[in-house]
């Protein structure tokens, strides 16, 4: 469940990724959503490694067939993740857009 | 101490619309207790292993609620670790009669699926995941996709490879009265099917399920049963993310490890094993985290049939695997012992695998998060 509480606390984490470089691990083009994503799929989920060392998961965005492999230089912004649900809040989060 | 089986069931696996949780447990706990020949009044305590009961179906303090079915008053608890829950109830149940507190112990495993909209119990499986992986909307077929294509960059693991777990899971099914799907299938099939999350098709993924199964264990000694040499659990992130290596499960190599010195055996020694194919790249992982081929050539050995039932050894899923037995969550893990314990009591039917004495079973939470194994050996 989304908690308007738990939305504003994480997004305190979100900064800290925002803005970064890296390279994608590996990729799905997922078909079948859960519930709340009904309405963007097919959408791409990767892993990547940022230049800093993290790993993260998240969509990729913005994205043409010959984006989609390992090793893509990837760079992270803030979007719109999620159905707002009953709580009405927009949920925002990190995404991934491939480097030229 | 011993810790022996004294009997083990599970209901038929699949769509059971018109069977209630209530019900299914009711099934299974009288099939064990006609097989022991032990009255329930001798059950020390009861260890459910279930994960949707909260989420999906709006019912907490499972252990009271299945002791009410029972008719007893001993402690009764719930177990949860995803889709581990019911191995991780069994580790528990073991050392409770290792203690020596409790003689004989029930384990239940549960899980009712198929009365709600895949979309919902997509939503609900995920509280096995992290935030982010939930928040990146990944389901378990995504994350496990993340690492089939690891593995295909990095050892050159083909569709078809994948594709073939799924046949010969189908064929071993297709012998056990008791499974979800007894259709043959081919590779074609398989990799014809619709992609649920690249490169995973339908037919690579294990199904939702309904079913129950049930084990007791006792310290009783048995000198013609079967008793536990090992049981053994490791932890890992739970999201994929943070792992160094996407192509192995770190929580399976340990516990497997683990598992090997308790029971002073190698993977050369095991007969038959009940692995969490829960997506037919989990198969290939899991026989080289457990050891039974090399990194990277477990694909190749899985295409040549080298643990097909007749072909090989160990032979693999003979249940016909979370893949084809069906996958309910919380009962898989009981399923896998059941399915040993048959095959070593020389009971498995027309799926039993000649002279079984040494068997293993590996049940996995999450992506990988929890690992239990089992090694069970006939006296």
């Amino acid at each position: 469940m989304l908690s308007p509480v738990k939305i504003w606390r994480n997004q305190k984490k979100i900064r800290s990724l925002l803005n970064k470089n890296g390279e994608i691990l590996s990729f799905t083009k997922v078909y079948v959503p859960p519930a709340g994503f009904e309405a963007q799929a097919p959408y791409v989920v990767a892993v990547a490694k940022l230049d800093d060392k993290t790993r993260i998961i998240a969509q990729l965005v913005e994205w043409e067939d010959q984006d989609l492999k390992i090793g893509k230089k990837v760079h992270t912004i803030l979007r719109r993740t999620k159905d707002p649900g009953i709580e009405g809040i927009i949920p925002y989060g990190i995404k991934l857009k491939p480097l030229d | 101490m011993n810790v022996s089986i004294l009997a083990g069931a599970t209901t038929k696996f699949g769509e059971l619309w018109s069977a209630s949780p209530r019900r299914m447990v009711r099934e299974v706990v009288d099939l064990v207790r006609a097989q022991s020949g032990l009255s329930l009044a001798k059950i020390d305590g009861i260890f459910v292993g279930n994960m949707l009961s909260s989420s999906l179906g709006n019912q907490d303090h499972l252990g009271a609620f299945f002791a009410e079915e029972l008719g007893l008053n001993v402690p009764a608890v719930k177990v949860e670790a995803a889709c581990a829950s019911v191995g991780m109830a069994v580790h528990l149940a073991f050392l409770s009669v290792l203690s020596g507190r409790y003689k004989n112990v029930l384990v239940i495993g549960i899980e009712k699926m198929t009365d709600f909209k895949p979309e919902t119990v997509n939503n609900a499986l995920m509280g096995a995941g992290s935030d982010p992986e939930r928040e990146a909307g990944a389901t378990f077929p995504a994350l496990y996709a993340l690492i089939a294509r690891a593995h295909m960059e990095k050892y050159g693991t083909r569709e078809m490879e994948m594709a073939q777990v799924s046949v010969k899971n189908h064929y071993h099914a297709s012998l056990n009265s008791h499974a979800q799907f007894t259709r043959l299938i081919t590779l074609e099939d398989v990799l014809k099917s619709p992609l649920v999350a690249s490169p995973l098709k339908i037919l690579d993924c294990s199904p939702l399920t309904d079913g129950a199964a049930a084990l007791i264990l006792s310290s009783a000694n048995d000198k013609k049963g079967v008793s536990f040499v090992a049981s053994a659990v490791a932890t890992d992130t739970l999201g994929l993310s943070q792992r160094q290596d996407l192509t192995s499960l770190k929580a399976a190599r340990l516990a497997s490890r683990q598992a090997y010195t308790q029971a002073k055996v190698t993977p050369n020694d095991i007969d038959v094993a009940e692995v969490h194919d829960c997506f037919t790249i989990a198969e290939i992982i899991a026989m080289e985290d457990l050891g039974f081929f090399k990194k990277g050539e477990a694909a190749a050995a899985i295409f040549a049939k080298k643990t097909w039932l007749g072909s090989g050894r160990p032979v693999v899923n003979t249940s016909g695997g979370l893949k084809a037995a069906g996958h309910p969550v919380g009962a898989t893990g009981v399923k896998q012992v059941v399915e040993i314990f048959n095959q070593l009591t020389a009971k498995a039917g027309k799926k039993q695998v000649k002279n079984a004495r040494i068997g293993l079973t590996h049940n996995v939470g999450g992506s990988g998060a929890t690992c239990v194994i089992h090694i069970l050996k006939r006296n």
